[in-house]
């Protein structure tokens, strides 16, 4: 039988054809995950050559491994020394007598405070002592004992940012009781330098994420960048989106530190105004359109609109500015801007099937 | 035509409307297989990463425990027939583990204390990052 030879040749060919073009699809991308400031932190790059890609990508990360050091809220910055911000929280704490900062924290306090000040104190990193009453500021946090009188008197002691003054790169507070934690700023601020030095660096396209904030550069080959939106309940993702060139998206949720007491949910997210962890909320998504900070505002917008009861989000993140936004109640109610509506789409098969998507505009 | 069929000597030239059809046919029954098997619902591997190595990839049809070591300690990761979960964590909060079974492509699980992400990975990438 000569035949089949021939058409054992035709296999082969056709073999080579399928090797041929997904030796094609090879891209360009490199990519490399790693842990800073407690969470994952996740880098693409397109079209740079390997070895280039690899050295950017660990510079980034070196980057922020620092500016970890520098803003840890917590954790010293070696065994004898504390970080800069430990420091300037125990000169608060002594009194108001100024000290110095390094230029880089000086911007960031004054901007932390604009976006403070704008949000009707609902985004505070002052309210460090609520943070670590709550028991948030540990590596593996357990579930406290609520000391309801502590956490009043905390409230009541009003730490704002508005009490401390920044001047010529140094920095003192009004009231003794602020105690800062950039938890809810510096990785904002970390993406934005981040898309800043790859922009430097002639890199046309990147995705940077760090524990949930994502920001853009590019695109990802001859598409835009792809991003996917956890569900807070499942393993999974809720919908997908495209990030486009200088876009950022942010997430907030009430999954990722979190205790369980009596069968209740304690989430890090706390209420400035009452102290007690928000509990009507699962899930805040912002996405924000290139601008300068659009990094820090994909992490701090956030907030406000995820410590606002619900009639009120709409009117918090108008407040904010904030055109795009998702939330994900208690119930998994899910309310859309249309602004992001039109962005979304649903990878979740029970929003899909039986859409409680309901879809707000903006007042 | 049957006596076509059974020529004795055929070569490249004289392959007949048969031969072409048996090719045209398997073709089109590889790309549909193609289509329906390796669909990027359906996750085909399970990928895991120890802080930013990629650990190892391991097929999803199988029914088997891996141990690996993270960074505080020892953790189970279960693999039965088509999905994978974190089964034992040495982390206090045991999110991972709560997180359940990942089935489908794109899903990942990650355990932040231990330093291990677990991602299936089928055919497409269904998004480049998660913003979780």
């Amino acid at each position: 039988m000569r035949k089949w030879p021939i058409s054992l040749i035709a296999i082969a060919i056709f073999a080579m054809a399928i090797a041929g073009i997904s030796a094609l699809k090879q891209e360009p991308l490199y990519h490399t995950q790693s842990y800073v400031f407690g969470t994952l932190v996740d880098i693409s790059i397109y079209g740079e050559p390997e070895e280039r890609a690899k050295q950017l990508a660990n510079q980034v990360l070196q980057d922020f491994q620092n500016l970890h050091n520098q803003l840890h809220a917590w954790k010293p910055a070696s065994s004898n020394q504390p970080s800069e911000l430990g420091t300037l929280n125990t000169a608060f704490a002594n009194g108001n007598k100024p000290i110095n900062i390094s230029p880089q924290l000086a911007t960031m306090l004054i901007d932390a405070t604009d976006l403070s000040v704008k949000s009707q104190g609902l985004f505070n990193p002052a309210i460090g002592h609520l943070v670590s009453s709550w028991g948030f500021q540990r590596d593996e946090f357990t579930a406290v004992n609520i000391d309801d009188t502590k956490i009043q008197a905390l409230v009541k002691a009003n730490p704002r940012m508005t009490d401390i003054v920044v001047k010529d790169n140094t920095a003192y507070s009004t009231n003794p009781n602020v105690k800062l934690d950039l938890g809810g700023y510096a990785k904002g601020y970390a993406l934005d330098k981040a898309a800043e030095y790859l922009r430097n660096q002639q890199v046309k396209n990147a995705l940077v994420n760090i524990g949930g904030n994502i920001i853009a550069l590019g695109q990802h080959g001859n598409q835009p960048w792809r991003v996917g939106i956890q569900h807070p309940r499942k393993p999974a993702a809720i919908a997908a989106l495209d990030l486009a060139d200088g876009w950022a998206v942010g997430t907030s949720g009430d999954y990722q530190r979190y205790f369980t007491l009596n069968g209740k949910r304690y989430c890090h997210i706390i209420d400035p105004n009452s102290g007690y962890p928000v509990q009507h909320t699962q899930s805040v998504t912002v996405l924000i359109p290139p601008q300068k900070n659009a990094g820090v505002l994909s992490d701090v917008a956030s907030k406000p609109i995820f410590i606002t009861v619900a009639e009120d989000k709409a009117r918090t993140a108008a407040m904010l500015g904030i055109q795009y936004f998702m939330v994900i109640d208690q119930k998994s109610n899910i309310v859309v801007s249309n602004a992001l509506a039109h962005k979304l789409e649903w990878l979740d098969p029970e929003v899909k099937k039986n859409s409680h998507v309901k879809l707000v505009t903006l007042p | 035509m049957l006596s076509l069929l059974r020529s004795p000597k055929p070569t490249f030239k004289h392959m007949l409307i048969g031969d072409w059809l048996t090719i045209i046919f398997s073709v089109m029954l590889t790309a549909y297989l193609f289509q329906t098997l390796w669909s990027h619902e359906h996750a085909s591997k399970v990928q895991i990463r120890i802080g930013d190595k990629v650990y190892a990839a391991y097929d999803l049809n199988q029914q088997r425990d891996i141990k690996v070591h993270g960074a505080i300690g020892d953790a189970v990761i279960h693999i039965s027939q088509g999905k994978v979960r974190f089964s034992k964590s040495p982390c206090h909060n045991q999110y991972c583990v709560h997180q359940g079974w990942l089935t489908r492509s794109g899903q990942a699980a990650i355990c932040l204390p231990n330093q291990i992400s677990l991602e299936l990975i089928g055919e497409q990438k269904p998004y480049d990052s998660l913003n979780y």
